[in-house]
């Protein structure tokens, strides 16, 4: 316990936090309630499961660009299945999910073994899945999905959708594979240096293409709970928006440039800053097209920080 | 030697291709549709010449999609209000630049990944330019504004001479300059050049600043072209530069590739778009196809030397 709470106060993102949220506090109204906080930790509850993906990706010195592309594709699939295929919920998950994994065995493939660099890879998936989406829909936002599948993600539990706490449990789950798992140790070490950990016997090929497998189950994991909170099934659900709020996320959360580095608590923490200036930009009813450039000036500034930290140190 | 029985090769395969193109499609081998799809092929090539030194270097500038909209929506907005054109287009040059010089700041300076930097810059640019007029697109600019993305000089399209003088200055400057000696060891092998006693962080510094310039010069055609600027008009073209300059054999290992391949890569693209536009083709389908083709073009050519760098 001691260990998560120095590592979350080194990353910095909890001073992030207390400061944003007080300015909210001051400065916004209706932003210092109850019902808002709710309101603040439902809409992280999804990029809470994409982030983790792209936390570990960012620890093999990779980027997944594909990540919001494949929110989209697993939002048309599960509106195709579940609607005008009309099969059973527990099938539609799964095989949105097999789809998710499947989109990221290839990137994993193409990546490790191609020896394709990270960023041209899921730039050019990303593409293609997008493509696909638009094809298979045809334009055609899927509404009114079955209740039985809606169930899945909005059943509420002492105030909460059920969406919430599958994201915990993802998180829980995520927290012990990063922080206290051989697979990574690995992740870390290939991060740091790849040569190093193939030379030391570390399964690295294996354990690069599963982050990138994992990193798109949970982004179509997040498409599925995403399609079921908006009760609409399209291709430009999460997108490039999406994959940069999950960036920030991660980035701001403290997960190292150069790999190697990531904490999961620390990302959690990025996903709450953002969506606490979500909100705020919500709140004071100003134009919402400021998100990028504030996403993007935040970014920037830790990225900054950090540097001037690192050489004061 | 390898490089040019490569380059000839290219070339027999880029005519067998026009010829098998012609055979396929009737309308597409006449000099109207020619000069038309270098008219269309004008806005990758011109952001291909600023990429392709950023790849030399063993950068990549993702921001190119959002300058792309940044930049004419600069100019567009001031000319709107009145602001002489030439005034205008100025800014929108000045505001690429100044962007590109960033992306260079936190490359040189900070050594952050380019991926990451020039992404945040691109999305922030992207931004900008939506919050500039609250989302909405803008048009109906002046007459000799639009005359730069559709007139003609002597029966030839502005678009494509305006693309030739952008191909000429990165030519000049990577082939006939010492500037661009550096740029090609820099891609080759960083530390040499620094103990040489180079100033590295001023090279890199000038490629991220000339990308944005090329970005900015693309941005504002695409926007003469269509008469119009659309705040997220820049998204499609992001992936079919990258795919000109890979295309045109410009190696993401770093250290080499030539500015008029990466333009020769990007009529490709063009000409492959045209011919699937005329043969009615859908445009998501087009991008799977461009996406795919981009993939196995890296794996195919880079290969041998990405190899020894990549993480194994």
């Amino acid at each position: 316990m001691r260990g998560i709470i120095q590592t979350t106060l080194k990353s910095g993102s909890v001073v992030i936090l207390v400061l944003l949220v007080l300015v909210g506090i001051v400065f916004v109204r209706n932003f210092a309630s109850v019902d808002n906080a709710a309101v603040i930790v439902r809409q992280s509850a999804i990029p809470a499961i994409a982030v983790l993906g792209m936390t570990m990706v960012l620890m093999t010195g990779g980027i997944d660009l594909s990540l919001g592309f494949v929110v989209g594709l697993a939002s048309t699939a599960t509106g195709f299945m579940a609607k005008v295929w009309g099969l059973p919920v527990g099938l539609t998950v799964a095989a949105t999910l097999l789809l998710g994994a499947l989109v990221g065995l290839v990137n994993g493939v193409i990546i490790q073994y191609m020896k394709v660099p990270s960023f041209i890879t899921t730039l050019g998936t990303g593409y293609i899945l997008y493509g696909i989406s638009q094809l298979v829909s045809a334009g055609n936002v899927i509404t009114r999905l079955p209740p039985s599948l809606l169930a899945v993600g909005r059943t509420d539990l002492l105030g909460f959708p059920t969406s919430v706490y599958i994201a915990a449990g993802i998180i829980a789950l995520g927290w012990f594979l990063i922080h206290k798992s051989v697979f990574g140790r690995t992740l870390s070490a290939f991060g740091f240096n790849s040569r190093a950990a193939f030379l030391s016997g570390l399964p690295t090929a294996r354990a690069n293409v599963l982050t990138y497998v994992l990193c798109s189950s949970l982004a179509a994991l997040a498409g599925l709970l995403l399609t079921i909170r908006v009760n609409a099934a399209q291709p430009n659900m999460g997108g490039g928006v999406f994959t940069f709020e999950v960036i920030t996320a991660a980035i701001v959360g403290g997960t190292s440039l150069f790999g190697g580095v990531g904490s999961v608590i620390g990302s959690l923490f990025g996903v709450l800053i953002i969506k606490v200036i979500e909100n705020c930009i919500n709140l004071m009813n100003i134009s919402y097209h400021l998100y990028l450039a504030v996403q993007g000036g935040i970014i920037l500034t830790v990225i900054v920080m950090d540097k001037i930290r690192s050489r004061a140190a | 030697m390898g490089q040019r029985v490569g380059r000839i090769l290219f070339f027999l395969l880029g005519v067998a291709a026009l010829a098998a193109a012609g055979l396929l499609v009737p309308h597409f081998l006449t000099p109207a549709n020619l000069l038309n799809v270098v008219r269309q092929s004008s806005i990758i090539g011109i952001g291909a010449v600023g990429m392709t030194m950023v790849i030399v270097i063993l950068g990549i500038d993702l921001s190119i999609a959002g300058l792309i909209a940044l930049c004419p929506m600069v100019s567009g907005l001031l000319m709107l209000q009145g602001v002489p054109i030439f005034i205008s287009i100025v800014a929108g040059i000045i505001a690429g630049i100044g962007m590109g010089l960033f992306n260079g700041l936190m490359v040189a300076k900070l050594d952050v990944p380019p991926f990451i930097t020039t992404l945040v810059v691109g999305q922030v640019s992207q931004g900008l330019a939506l919050i500039m007029n609250n989302g909405r697109s803008i048009g109906g600019f002046p007459a000799s504004y639009v005359h730069i993305g559709n007139g003609s000089f002597f029966g030839i399209p502005v678009s494509d001479l305006l693309l030739l003088v952008m191909m000429g200055i990165g030519i000049f400057i990577t082939q006939f300059t010492p500037t661009g000696n550096r740029i090609y060891a820099l891609g080759g092998n960083e530390t040499v050049v620094r103990q040489e006693g180079i100033n590295v962080d001023g090279l890199k510094l000038f490629v991220y600043a000339f990308s944005g310039f090329c970005a900015s010069i693309a941005g504002i055609l695409l926007s003469a072209q269509l008469d119009t600027v659309h705040p997220i008009q820049g998204d499609p073209y992001l992936l079919d530069t990258i795919a000109a300059c890979v295309i045109g054999g410009v190696s993401l290992a770093g250290g080499e590739g030539r500015v008029a391949m990466a333009v020769a890569g990007a009529l490709i693209i063009g000409s492959v778009r045209n011919v699937l536009d005329l043969l009615g083709v859908h445009p998501f389908f087009q991008n799977v196809l461009v996406g795919t083709i981009i993939i196995l073009v890296v794996f195919g050519s880079g290969l041998s030397r990405y190899r020894r760098t990549a993480p194994v």
